[in-house]
């Protein structure tokens, strides 16, 4: 009874700490709308309107309908058109271009003959991604112009080998879907880490740690009530990314709330403890904050299956990817949220975040001892 | 926690017959620095006791390990007779702590933090709301209950975290220089809030670094490097202080002060109006009146009675000597 009243009685002196402290309020709520704006509208993967520079010497009418063919789509725009192949190195330098298609003289002659027919695209591969990307969508388009070609030349044609590729889950491959759950990741580790990790780190700085624990107040009290409103506010983030991604950006929820919500718990609970434990070793806000942005959020951008899959990276830091909770939560979401996953397919995910809070939880009740020296 | 509290429970009523506080023999070292060193003493219920010394001398480490905050390397600490280490959930119950450092929260109000406090030490509502009444009414903080404690000054500050040390009705009182920041007036007021409690039977264990708030103490303790040079009522110390106390009245104190401070006889010097007040063994005492009537800066030489001060750097000198 009296232990509970303890709890409460900590956990309400820090929300008065949140709450008179506008920047945590701020950074907590102001933060992942800023980013899921940020990342929704502005930062996206997916590359359309290449801005392409054509040199087209052949002038045939083979040569327009192979331009028309590449800004038919949204995919290439047509920026600017030239009449010598070295006047669109220039473009590309300056980035008014990022792609340039070249189509040299005797082109149509080359396709009126059944001759393989050229041209030459250049990319600037600077933004590799882009580049990629551009190059895909280039190699189709010569590939769909080569079939109808066949078609024009044999009466009919049918590819000998052909991959029918249906996209389940994201038919779109939008990334902003599969931007919602990472970050998520981003938004609840820097607050649930940053945010534990500086609270506790102040109350020794500043003394007060000193004064609690000459109190008959308990390590676990402490504990629960102090990490009890950042709980809290993590869940309020959540909803808010969530709510964000479906209202904005028609991110789907395929799968349950309440499983979503349990995921997020218990990475929340991960993400508690590990931010106890680096304030309860550093003792010191400025080292804690730091410790906690370098263990946090590279994790979370890197590691976590976000940005990058994990299955390409170099075996230590699979290894590592596979020891830290980012990568399972990103995982568990995404499963519940895009493929409607149940209970059944992501506990794997729920059993690796809890072991993490779990060795997390030992080693901040080790470390944190009633002992001022 | 709460095992080992249940555990051979007969042995963890306090037992009101011992000491409030006893050192047994005290030991804690930081690395290679022995910060208290075999250090004993005892406070009785309804006494003051000071333990003085300066910077460095091991008083936070020892009042540390009284609360059960510090473990003893070897010895013990025991608050009405429990073991400070191994009882401590128990003994917090009866310790009342003010730090040295700040140690409320600013961004809480006056009340806030006693109210912070009360149900830490878990009083019951009604009780809290009556006790934090009497301590503000006592402290004098009545008018500031609103006022963040970050904005209070020195003095007010620290009425506040006594008020919060004293929310629980503890018997023993522990109090790490608390006029420390404190300005004078405050000062005083605080000290007879001290000696308001102390009557009522509490027993007040206090570390400082002032010479006259030690002299305001019922015993006093001079901590030197972990050890206790010498323990006993400021007065008595004061009367068996075995150096002499001289007063060099001169003509020209500068010169005085450089004609003599570099004999070693001389234990403490410090100037006094255009006097020079020395202490000194009582066997230099004539060498120190030859050496003003001879030159070559003159003095005469008078021999007053030692205050607390001067016991105590005596006493410093002494040790630092050996």
């Amino acid at each position: 009874m009296s232990r509970l009243v303890r709890v409460r009685a900590i956990a309400q002196k820090e929300v008065f700490h949140i709450l008179r402290d506008p920047q945590i309020l701020i950074f907590a709520l102001g933060m992942p709308v800023a980013l899921i704006l940020l990342f929704g509208y502005a930062v996206s993967f997916d590359v359309e309107h290449i801005p392409l520079a054509v040199v087209d010497q052949d002038h045939s009418a083979e040569s327009r309908a192979l331009v028309a063919a590449f800004t038919a789509q949204d995919l290439f725009e047509l920026v600017a058109t030239r009449e010598e192949p070295a006047s669109v190195e220039p473009l590309l330098q300056r980035n008014v271009a990022r792609a340039a298609l070249i189509i040299p003289e005797g082109y149509a002659r080359d396709v009126h003959r059944g001759q393989m027919a050229t041209a030459q695209l250049l990319l600037d591969g600077a933004d590799n991604m882009s580049a990629a990307i551009a190059l895909g969508y280039a190699n189709s388009i010569a590939l769909s112009q080569s079939l109808g070609r066949a078609r024009v030349q044999l009466g009919s044609f049918e590819m000998p080998v052909e991959a029918r590729v249906r996209t389940l889950f994201n038919p779109r491959l939008q990334s902003s879907v599969v931007l919602v759950p990472g970050l998520m990741v981003i938004v609840l580790v820097l607050v649930a880490v940053m945010l534990t990790a500086l609270t506790v780190a102040r109350e020794y700085e500043r003394g007060s740690m000193e004064q609690l624990f000459a109190t008959p107040v308990g390590r676990i009290e402490i504990i629960l009530g102090k990490l009890a409103p950042y709980f809290v506010l993590g869940l309020v983030q959540v909803l808010l990314v969530l709510t964000t991604g479906v209202v904005l950006f028609d991110v789907p929820v395929n799968g349950s709330l309440a499983l979503l919500f349990l995921i997020a718990s218990l990475f929340l609970l991960a993400m508690l403890m590990q931010g106890l434990v680096i304030s309860v070793v550093t003792r010191n806000q400025m080292v804690a904050s730091q410790v906690a942005a370098i263990s946090t959020l590279l994790p979370a951008m890197l590691l976590s299956g976000f940005v990058f899959p994990i299955d390409n990276m170099p075996p230590v830091l699979q290894g590592l990817a596979h020891v830290l909770p980012a990568k399972y939560f990103v995982d568990g979401l995404r499963g519940v949220l895009l493929r409607g996953n149940g209970l059944d397919v992501v506990w794997p995910d729920l059993v690796a975040m809890g072991l993490f809070f779990v060795v997390m939880l030992v080693v901040s009740t080790k470390r944190f001892q009633r002992r001022v020296a | 926690m709460r095992g080992r509290r249940q555990k051979g429970a007969e042995a963890l009523a306090p037992d009101p017959d011992a000491p409030a506080i006893a050192a047994e023999r005290l030991t804690r070292a930081f690395g290679d620095n022995v910060a208290v060193d075999g250090l004993s003493f005892t406070v009785a219920p309804g006494e003051l006791y000071g333990l003085v010394g300066p910077d460095g001398a091991g008083k936070t480490t020892t009042l540390r390990m009284v609360t059960g905050l510090v473990g003893p390397d070897s010895g013990a600490a025991r608050v009405r007779g429990l073991s400070a280490e191994s009882t401590a959930a128990v003994v917090r119950e009866s310790i009342g702590y003010m730090p040295q450092q700040y140690s409320l929260y600013g961004d809480l109000s006056v009340d806030e933090n006693l109210t912070f406090f009360a149900r830490l030490f878990g009083l019951p509502k009604a009780e809290a709301r009556e006790r934090t009444a009497q301590l503000l009414e006592i402290t004098r903080l009545s008018r500031f209950g609103d006022r963040r404690a970050d904005a209070l000054s020195g003095g007010m500050y620290k009425k506040l975290a006594l008020a919060c040390a004293l929310l629980h009705r503890p018997p023993v009182l522990v109090l790490d220089e608390p006029s420390n920041g404190v300005d004078p007036v405050s000062r005083r007021e605080l000290w007879d809030l001290l000696h308001h409690f102390v009557h009522g039977g509490m027993a007040v264990l206090l570390a400082t670094p002032y010479m006259d708030e030690a002299a305001r103490c019922d015993r006093v303790g001079l901590l030197h490097r972990g050890k206790l040079l010498a323990e006993g009522p400021p007065e008595q110390l004061i009367r068996g202080f075995h150096h002499a106390t001289l007063m060099l009245h001169c003509d020209d104190r500068a010169a005085v002060e450089g004609a003599i401070e570099a004999r070693p006889e001389l234990l403490a010097l410090s100037p006094h109006g255009a006097d020079l007040r020395i202490v000194v063994p009582r066997a230099a005492v004539g060498t120190f009146t030859d050496l003003g009537r001879r030159g070559p800066a003159r003095f005469t030489v008078s021999e007053v009675s030692p205050d607390f001060e001067d016991v105590y750097l005596g006493l410093l000198a002494d040790a630092e000597a050996a």
